[in-house]
């Protein structure tokens, strides 16, 4: 059958979706809710695209073509739609994705991901990424003022996170290797739209004091699907700065549990699309309704799922430690 | 040692015991997964919560796994998981409620209970009181109800009251319990006590019938019964004899109870002088109407009000009012009932039957006004051998009890119209789908549905041809979103109640993957009139583009609310002063409230619109399923678009971010503008989140969601306005006002009394002064206050003094 896609007469099959069309014919479309070959409902309405006849909004990821229709897929209105869904889910979204430190680092150095493998003991590759962003016997740290450690959360709930001490004390490992390479420096670009998790109240504060124990007392604030989420993509292709509507959630934040050895759950990034629930057996499933809406896993049934579905969360709520 | 082992084995017993319970349960109700809400309704029933060892048995007998449990348990507001007092207060916030200040309501419960903190439950157990949607009492208001008893007129003053008689009655059910043991009872005493037509004096009659019986030593059963429909003539009592006799007493005083009693169980008493009064009322309940809401009374005591109520109105769906009884299928038959459908069966094609709807004009009245001879023309279309009908009352609207009248007072008609339906369509199941919060209505649909069957309207071979149908009921689990059609259909599945996106429509591909056709309860209950007197008949009531009547629950404040029906066409004004009898205490109407939480508010200068899908949609309202709450000048519509807001927000199913988030935000900023934090740029921010949910929203309640919002921006934007400056013109949002005593005080203490929180120091023959540390704002004071010396004065007026 023929439809148009933004005024080009278009050649589909019935049972592929606009979406899917559109795509084919090389219209750019964001999507989170939708995985190609997996299970899906349309939740996260950042598909949208308009009909020109009905002037009617659709989720393009569920809506099959029908002859002569019209589609509109980058007018002005249907561009609005869709980042008013991002800024929406976003607004939900208590996290940061770069971890504060790395951000504020003047030299370039991922602070976050150098503290992630100091805590887990691989001291070269700790190593390999202060090599990669500066010369190991010229340390600039000596003449910094630290901004990383003024804006480190773990400051906020009792004390920062040593980070020049914790630096020099990785340089000064004299018998581990370290080799520099350019993808371990730190990515971060002011281009790209950061999350940030905002202020903690007092409850949260406690919460946090009491069960952090890592070695360098760092809470880990960046986020592990930081180089591979869907949500930050779009939200960058979308130039969203800040979120409109401000940052509350009713998701315990930082509340990581591990449903399996690598495979991570951070329920405070959720954005429900439901990918995990309608693609596991009995494993995933929501709990609630409306804005408290969850997604859980009953502890009972951790075994009913597997590490490949961390590859169908657009976001870094399922993710495998690396 | 021992003493710990008798205590385990007692446990372990009750545990045995439990368990046996919950698998018999399970047995009778089924296994697999589409069985799970009746399931769980059964175990909740039995449990009055849902225990985990119970739900562990349901793992190990059914197909129902914990993904789905956790999923569906959490999804409607029916089900607990914790357990509660044995006891339940529901306190309603329906927008009549709400209007009429059900939030104090419930905080005076909390407060007379002592129940503190996050806790819902005394510490004895004894009650939880929670807030519910809406009780559909809306005449009522402000409704609560404890256990199975409504009580009306909440004020929260009359909290202490009402806790008080609900402890008698629980006695005296004890008491009566006890008595019927000892010997047979000589009769029942039946008194409306279970829905809307229990008004406040029905409770002072029961008292009085209990009291007196156990004063005269009477063994009478005293029984409790549904409303029968005829809310204005209550307190109503019926004597019903060992023989069968039942002997009807409308309007009865608590004076009277005595004499009643004695002059059916205690013969040859000397009670002559008001038995011939008696008998005078008897001859009018048994030659006129019975339920005929003017025949009561003498000519002379015919009010205008009552005449003018009645003469405005017009009956299809209520056709019969005043004088047909909702189980009595004989009368029904004889009243013209089952005329429709007989002609339908064995005089109509189905292609006849779907013409003749779409030349009436019929349209969906659950709110969207589809025509409904379109949407059976596309499942009759369907080549599908298996069809299926579901008549939805899901009527989840606060402020909207039309469907659950319909269903308790005239099932047999809107049965009926659905058996019509599905021969036109070809269906062979049929579904009710009725809400949990109408436990009446589901009892009597369910018997009506017997009556059917035992008659052959249902079943077989119907009326002699070779139509084979039934229809079988599926009780809602609290879920306002379930009204939407996709959301029905996938609740009656065993799922969450998330509504799917369309196409493709129900009638292609709905229950079951099967063409379904859905309708409203009215919309089937209009079915038998098109038939019988044909469509040209129907079309000639209405306007051009609505035909027929349409029922309204006509409430706030307005003085003869009820359930209504009138031609489409009538304005807004002639149902509010012809038939609703003005604003409450002759107020200055404001604003109409029209569809619920997906309809708009109308401001009186608008009121001469006709009722008509398209001149109230034009309005940014809607017809909607036929809630009319009419607001008076001392409404804040700011306050009822937060309301409304609330209300969605908390019933939205979550699937979309639209839905899900969007309107939280909305709300976020209508919390910031009714407690005077608002900032400039919130009204902006309003007014394009709530324009674009509209457009972009996944199903039909979340487009229609900002209506409220949207509404109240057109035409009181100024109120918005005055929000921002600190004004509260109604004084209904709190967090902007303080209570203060003005000069007309003269110290009679009456308010220092009333105060709950001890907040006016008793000061007699001084002008009283209110604590506004203590102070709760729950309007008791004001109520309380004879000289009207109490106001409510803008915060920011009060720090200037």
């Amino acid at each position: 059958m023929n439809i148009y896609i933004d005024g080009i007469q278009t050649k589909v099959a019935p049972d592929e979706t606009i979406l899917e069309a559109c795509r084919k014919a090389g219209a750019d479309i964001p999507s989170m809710c939708y995985a190609a070959g997996a299970e899906h409902r349309p939740s996260c309405m950042v598909c949208m695209v308009r009909n020109e006849d009905s002037g009617q909004m659709l989720p393009s990821c569920s809506t099959y073509p029908t002859e002569g229709m019209k589609i509109d897929t980058s007018s002005e209105e249907v561009q609005q739609t869709r980042k008013l869904a991002v800024e929406l889910l976003l607004s939900d979204h208590r996290a940061d994705c770069e971890a504060p430190c790395t951000i504020a680092c003047p030299s370039g150095l991922d602070i976050g991901e150098m503290l992630c493998q100091y805590d887990k003991g691989d001291f070269a590759k700790a190593k390999s990424i202060l090599a990669s962003a500066f010369s190991l016997t010229e340390i600039p740290c000596d003449s910094c003022k630290g901004p990383c450690e003024k804006v480190c959360r773990r400051g906020t709930v009792d004390a920062h996170v040593q980070i020049k001490a914790i630096v020099k004390e990785i340089a000064a490992m004299e018998d581990i290797p370290a080799e520099a390479k350019p993808e371990l420096a730190s990515k971060y670009s002011k281009e790209l739209f950061s999350s940030r998790l905002g202020i903690f109240s007092p409850a949260e504060k406690a919460r946090l004091k009491e069960s952090v124990h890592s070695k360098s007392t760092c809470l880990h604030c960046a986020c592990l699907a930081k180089d591979d989420c869907r949500l930050r993509d779009i939200a960058t292709s979308l130039k969203i700065k800040t979120p409109r509507f401000g940052v509350s959630s009713l998701q315990p934040f930082k509340a990581a549990k591990h449903i399996t050895a690598q495979l991570v759950y951070e329920p405070s990034k959720c954005i429900r699309c439901g990918l995990c629930v309608y693609n596991t057996n009995d494993g995933f499933t929501f709990s609630g309704r409306g804005f408290g809406m969850q997604v859980i896993i009953p502890e009972e049934s951790y075994t009913n799922v597997t590490e490949d579905i961390a590859a169908l969360c657009p976001t870094g709520a399922l993710s495998l430690e690396h | 040692m021992t003493m710990c082992s008798e205590d385990c084995l007692q446990k372990a017993r009750q545990k045995e015991a439990a368990i046996q319970r919950a698998d018999a349960i399970i047995e009778r109700i089924g296994t697999t997964r589409d069985k799970i809400i009746p399931l769980l309704q059964a175990l909740q029933e039995e449990f009055s919560y849902l225990p985990s060892d119970v739900l562990e048995r349901v793992y190990l007998l059914t197909d129902i796994d914990r993904a789905q449990m956790m999923s569906v348990a959490t999804f409607y507001s029916q089900f607990r998981l914790v357990p509660y007092g044995r006891h339940v207060i529901k306190v309603c916030n329906g927008t009549a409620c709400h209007v009429k200040g059900a939030d104090n309501v419930y905080d005076a419960f909390r407060r007379e209970l002592s129940i503190e903190g996050d806790s819902v439950t005394t510490a004895d157990g004894r009650y939880s009181v929670e807030n519910v949607g809406c009780l559909g009492c809306c005449a009522l208001a402000p409704a609560v109800q404890i256990d199975q008893k409504i009580y009306g007129h909440v004020q929260p003053g009359r909290v202490t009251e009402v806790l008080a008689e609900f402890e008698k009655e629980q006695q005296m059910t004890e008491q009566a319990a006890q008595q019927r043991q000892n010997r047979p009872p000589l009769g029942e005493v039946r008194l409306g006590m279970e829905n809307c037509c229990q008004a406040s004096g029905t409770a002072a009659i029961y008292e009085e019938v209990g009291r007196c019986c156990r004063d005269l030593d009477l063994n009478v059963t005293i029984k409790p019964v549904s409303c029968i429909g005829a809310c204005n003539q209550v307190p109503m009592i019926d004597v019903a004899m060992p023989d069968g006799a039942i002997y009807r007493y409308p309007n009865v005083k608590v004076e009277d109870v005595q004499e009643i009693l004695l002059n059916h169980f205690n013969t040859g008493s000397a009670v002559r002088r008001l038995r011939n009064r008696i008998f005078r009322s008897l001859d009018h309940l048994h030659n006129d109407s019975v339920w005929g809401s003017d025949v009561w009374k003498e000519p002379a005591e015919r009010t205008r009000t009552i005449n003018n109520f009645l003469t405005s109105q017009e009956r299809v769906s209520t056709e019969g009012y005043g004088n047909m009884a909702p189980l009595n299928i004989e009368e029904y038959i004889s009243c013209g009932g089952l005329e429709a459908l007989r002609r339908a069966l064995t005089g109509m094609t189905p292609g006849q039957v779907i013409s003749e709807i779409l030349d009436s004009g019929l349209r969906g009245r659950g709110g969207g006004g589809f025509p409904s001879g379109r949407k059976w023309s596309m499942v009759a279309a369907q080549e599908n051998p298996v069809k299926y009908i579901i008549c939805n009352g899901d009527e989840g609207d606060p402020g909207a009890f039309m469907d659950r009248i319909l269903l308790e007072s005239y099932p047999m008609r809107v049965i009926e119209g659905m058996i019509i339906a599905a021969y036109a369509v070809g269906a062979s199941e049929g579904i009710f789908y009725i809400r949990a919060e109408y436990p009446q209505a589901v009892i009597r649909t369910r018997k009506a549905l017997q009556m059917y069957r035992d008659m052959g309207f249902l079943g077989k071979g119907i009326m002699g041809s070779d139509f084979d149908f039934d229809i079988r009921v599926f009780e809602g689990a609290g879920a306002f979103v379930c009204g939407e059609e996709t959301a029905l259909i996938n609740s009656i599945q065993g799922q969450r109640g998330f509504p799917s996106h369309r196409p493709p429509y129900p009638a292609v591909s709905g229950l079951h993957g099967c063409p379904t056709l859905i309708n409203n309860v009215e919309t089937l209950s209009q079915v038998p009139y098109i038939i019988r007197n044909t469509a040209s008949r129907y079309a000639a009531i209405g306007t051009d583009s609505s035909k027929g009547t349409k029922v309204f629950a006509l409430v706030g404040k307005v003085n003869h609310g009820g359930l209504i029906e009138v031609p489409m066409g009538t304005t807004l004004n002639q149902i509010i002063e012809d038939i609703g009898g003005g604003v409450e205490g002759g107020a200055a109407l404001k604003a109409v409230q029209t569809g619920g939480p997906s309809g708009g508010c109308i401001p009186a200068s608008l009121c001469d619109t006709p009722v008509d899908y398209e001149a109230l949609k034009g309005l940014g309202a809607i017809m909607g399923s036929g809630g009319l709450v009419v607001l008076g000048e001392d409404s804040c519509m700011v306050d009822v678009a937060r309301y409304f807001t609330t209300f969605t927000s908390g019933e939205s199913c979550g699937k979309c971010t639209f839905c899900r988030v969007g309107i939280r935000r909305m709300l976020d900023i209508l919390d910031r503008i009714c407690t005077g934090k608002g900032k400039k740029k919130d009204l902006e921010d309003l007014e394009y989140l709530a324009e674009s949910i509209s457009k972009s929203a996944l199903c039909g309640l979340g487009k229609t969601a900002p209506n409220p919002v949207l509404s109240t921006l057109k035409y009181f934007r100024d109120e918005y306005l005055e929000h921002f400056q600190g004004i509260c013109r109604t004084g209904t949002c709190k967090d902007m006002v303080v209570y203060q005593v003005s000069q007309d005080c003269v110290g009679c203490t009456k308010c220092a009394k009333a105060c709950p929180a001890d907040a006016i120091r008793y000061t007699p023959y001084e002008r009283h002064s209110i604590d506004t540390e203590k102070c709760t704002k729950c309007g008791l004071c004001i109520d309380e206050c004879s000289y009207d010396a109490i106001k409510k004065v803008p915060i920011k007026t009060a720090l200037q003094q």
